[in-house]
């Protein structure tokens, strides 16, 4: 097997729930070798999230957990226990990056803030992680991506303008932080590799979402324009929405980029006329007639199964996919030839799917090699084969309770 | 970090953010756009609401430290001239249909034929290869076809999508990362690879693993006005605020039901519910209800307890609790409410890039991260459309005057 982009990458992982974890999985991805700490104790939130594996709540059942946690190495650790000091120490020492996602001030509390780090360690990179980020008055302001994404904005421009926001899915800064988590990291290392330096990164999730949002901040920063929920609206298209398909809530996605694309979809509908139809000649005439196009559209693609109305309109080269769910994007010929999801043994279930690595390399092709750690079920690998503890210490540390 | 590194940026408006993201690592990144400019630039809102190519907000938005050149490389003359800009170049982004810049003889095998070292990147909707490769899209489709979609908005009406276009951000993002990955092996071997993103698949990663509900056996995850449904349950994330919403995480178990303990709690105390209410078992709330022991009517009427509280308190008076007591509120920010953040002031987020164009600065969305050592800089506001290309032409591929002006009279420049 061709070497991994990250082999030589050694990551210390503090970092639990979402955003954290799932931005070093994919480092993990590229062959970086993670070790990551968990309390015996205190539960990492995203081993209670669903989905579930047979739809049955489990410690190991949780596929958001082994999503974010696949090809990593997990060991269990008191950090309330002095013991827990020397195996930190000699894992610091070990890493070229430690990762942390708590609340600032936690890893102050345990002695393992940056300045603890790189006294063990001087060229060690250090990412903290945080809804806000480590300073401000809402440092200390915790919870999880729904918190960071109310209050960055992306709730209040998504949903109906008459109706209350209705918001992205879920968590949503979690989906867009752990990229610039796992670009920040790269970066650093690259920086190191040049100047010998370390560095501290201070990564408020909040802050790193933002970015996706850069056109709306901009109008209001520019021109004092507060934008605002708009449905499935485009300001410059139309027809620009979801529309519906035979079946209970199916849904088919439908835009026109042109005034050819237009033409093609009336074609499609068997309707020629509506190109030529005055209300309909250029796309701001068709915005200023949406309801009545979005009633004509919906007429023709109530009659359809949702999958036809995409394959009528793309055969015309017309923007069109109907809205899949998680069956449907499991069946789709195009998720599976991409490969997108993996199988990995596991030692409750046999075998857990996960999401593969996104990014395709030619050459040197990422892959999830092991599936997310049961809780504490790597601590004899890494005391022994990581840290090259013998037999007596590791016994030794065991009867302290420090690994639970 | 990067500034060793040069990045041509051929993207159209799918692409731009990834080479921003490159541009404010440290690298010099050329935007190669077609004469007459990118089509990313026709995207509004615009300054002042004046359509115009240099005054795109969209364009502002995605091209801070990176310079402008235009070339025609449909055309042999300019594609010879792509090829040389290649050979120093460490990174190619683009984000055609696949395909489309190799049938110009300038795809990633003909940019990296005297340049092996050469990383590109193609970020495309759907990927490189596959029966919907060469599907029409647009950031409807590319989120209807990742999953997100589906999740999101009122269940009485069709999913909704976010207001600001965020489909092809996901990938961009990840194009960057696979960008950085592919750097780091090749500094060990010397070689270049090329780097392949599908938006439909960076998108999945937007529905919280909800996207392995299929292969696990578990419940689909429904939509919900606010929230979502999985199986009979309705977790609500939008609530009521007296002056606007709020999100707030109202859930059960081991780690949720912590909160949720101590919220309900704090309302009994406060006389908000009866202490029975108060004190019930909020951890294994969520199981009682899967298992029927508790009707969802009970579930109901907790929701409109704590929906009664939130009404009565302004959104600023929620998010102090939040912090004072820990509970899992946050306001419902408008885009007003961010750029006027104080947390955001607070920690110097905005930046000022100067316009000498237009004789003012303008308040950008700041660094990604903050980094001790290195920290971003913003070191160029976006280019007006081929603003460098006597630098580049001339100062760098040392062309001629005389040649110079040949190739702008032929429109190849």
């Amino acid at each position: 097997m061709a070497r991994l982009p990250l082999e030589d990458v050694k990551i210390l992982d503090f970092m639990w729930v979402m955003a954290g974890p799932a931005g070093t999985r994919m480092l993990a991805d590229y062959g970086a070798t993670i070790v990551r700490i968990e309390s015996p104790t205190r539960i990492d939130t995203a081993r209670t999230l669903a989905p579930y594996q047979n739809n049955t709540i489990g410690p190991d059942a949780s596929g958001l957990f082994s999503n974010c946690n696949a090809g990593k190495f997990g060991i269990t650790l008191d950090l309330g226990n002095p013991r827990s000091r020397e195996v930190i120490a000699d894992l610091v020492k070990w890493a070229d990056v430690v990762t942390e996602s708590f609340s600032p001030k936690a890893m102050r509390a345990w002695g393992l803030d940056y300045p603890a780090i790189q006294a063990i360690k001087p060229d060690i990179i250090m990412l903290s992680s945080c809804l806000m980020g480590q300073t401000g008055p809402l440092a200390t302001f915790a919870g999880f991506g729904n918190l960071a994404a109310a209050i960055s904005g992306f709730y209040n421009v998504t949903g109906w303008p008459d109706r209350p926001p209705a918001g992205p899915f879920g968590a949503y800064t979690d989906y867009i932080a752990p990229r610039f988590t796992a670009i920040a990291i790269l970066a650093a290392l690259e920086y190191r590799r040049r100047t010998g330096k370390g560095q501290y990164i201070d990564q408020s999730q909040a802050e790193a979402s933002l970015h996706f949002l850069s056109p709306a901040l901009l109008d209001y920063s520019v021109n004092g324009r507060v934008q605002f929920r708009a449905g499935n609206s485009d300001p410059d298209l139309a027809p620009h929405g979801l529309y519906p398909a035979k079946g209970e809530d199916r849904w088919v996605a439908i835009v026109c980029r042109s005034d050819d694309e237009f033409a093609r979809l009336c074609d499609a509908m068997k309707r020629p006329e509506l190109a030529r139809d005055a209300r309909f000649a250029t796309a701001a005439d068709r915005r200023e007639n949406a309801s009545a196009l979005d009633e004509i559209i919906g007429g023709w693609t109530r009659e359809l199964e949702p999958r036809e109305a995409e394959r009528i309109l793309q055969a015309r080269a017309i923007p069109a996919h109907f809205v899949q769910n998680s069956r449907e994007f499991y069946d789709d010929p195009q998720v599976k030839h991409r490969g997108h999801f993996v199988e990995l043994p596991h030692s409750t279930y046999g075998k857990v799917t996960v999401e593969g690595p996104r990014a395709k390399l030619s050459r040197t092709p990422a892959h999830a090699r092991r599936a997310a750690p049961t809780l504490g079920q790597d601590n004899q690998y890494v005391l022994e084969k990581i840290l090259a503890y013998d037999e007596d210490r590791i016994g030794d540390l065991v009867a302290s309770g420090v690994l639970g | 970090m990067l500034s060793p590194y040069r990045v041509l940026d051929l993207t159209n408006e799918r692409g731009l953010l990834c080479a921003q993201i490159l541009g404010d690592l440290g690298a010099d990144v050329i935007q190669v756009e077609p004469p007459g400019g990118s089509p990313a630039r026709t995207l509004g809102p615009f300054f002042q609401d004046q359509p115009d190519p240099n005054r795109s907000l969209y364009w502002w938005a995605y091209n801070r430290n990176k310079r402008s050149i235009t070339l025609d490389y449909t055309r042999s003359e300019g594609r010879e001239l792509l090829l040389r800009l290649a050979k120093d170049a460490h990174f190619v982004i683009e984000s055609d249909m696949p395909g489309q810049l190799a049938s110009l003889g300038a795809g990633y095998t003909d940019l990296a034929a005297k340049n092996p070292a050469l990383i590109g990147v193609s970020i495309t909707p759907f990927g490189q290869d596959g029966p919907k490769a060469n599907y029409a899209d647009a950031d409807l489709i590319v989120l209807a076809a990742g999953g997100p979609l589906v999740l999101a908005g009122d269940d009485d009406r069709p999913p909704v999508r976010v207001s600001i276009p965020q489909g092809y951000l996901h990938a961009c993002a990840d194009a960057a990362l696979g960008a950085l990955a592919a750097h780091h092996e090749r500094c060990l071997s010397g070689l270049g690879q090329h780097v392949d993103i599908s938006a439909q698949q960076s998108l999945a990663l937007a529905t919280q693993s909800g996207i392995l509900a299929a292969p696990l056996g578990a419940d689909e995850y429904r939509r919900a006005a606010g929230g979502l449904k999985a199986g009979n349950m309705i977790a609500q994330l939008v609530w009521p605020a007296k002056d606007g919403f709020i999100s707030c995480t109202f859930l059960f178990g081991s780690a949720l039901g912590v909160f949720t303990t101590k919220l309900m709690r704090w309302l009994g105390e406060q006389g908000w519910c009866d202490a029975a209410t108060a004190n019930r078992d909020w951890i294994g709330f969520g199981a009682a209800l899967a298992s029927g022991a508790e009707p969802m009517s009970e579930y109901d009427r907790a929701r409109k307890i704590l929906s009664t509280f939130t009404a009565s308190k302004t959104k600023a008076e929620l998010l102090q609790l939040a912090i004072e007591k820990g509970f899992l509120f946050a306001p419902i920010s408008t885009i007003e409410d961010v750029v006027e953040s104080p947390q955001l002031r607070a920690r110097d987020y905005f930046q000022d890039l100067e316009h000498p164009e237009l004789g003012r600065s303008f308040r950008y969305p700041g660094p990604f991260v903050k980094f001790s050592e290195s920290p971003i800089k913003y070191r160029r506001r976006p280019p007006l459309i081929g603003e460098h290309n006597r630098d580049i032409y001339c100062g760098e591929l040392e062309l001629s005057e005389l040649e110079f002006s040949q190739l702008q009279a032929r429109g190849v420049i």
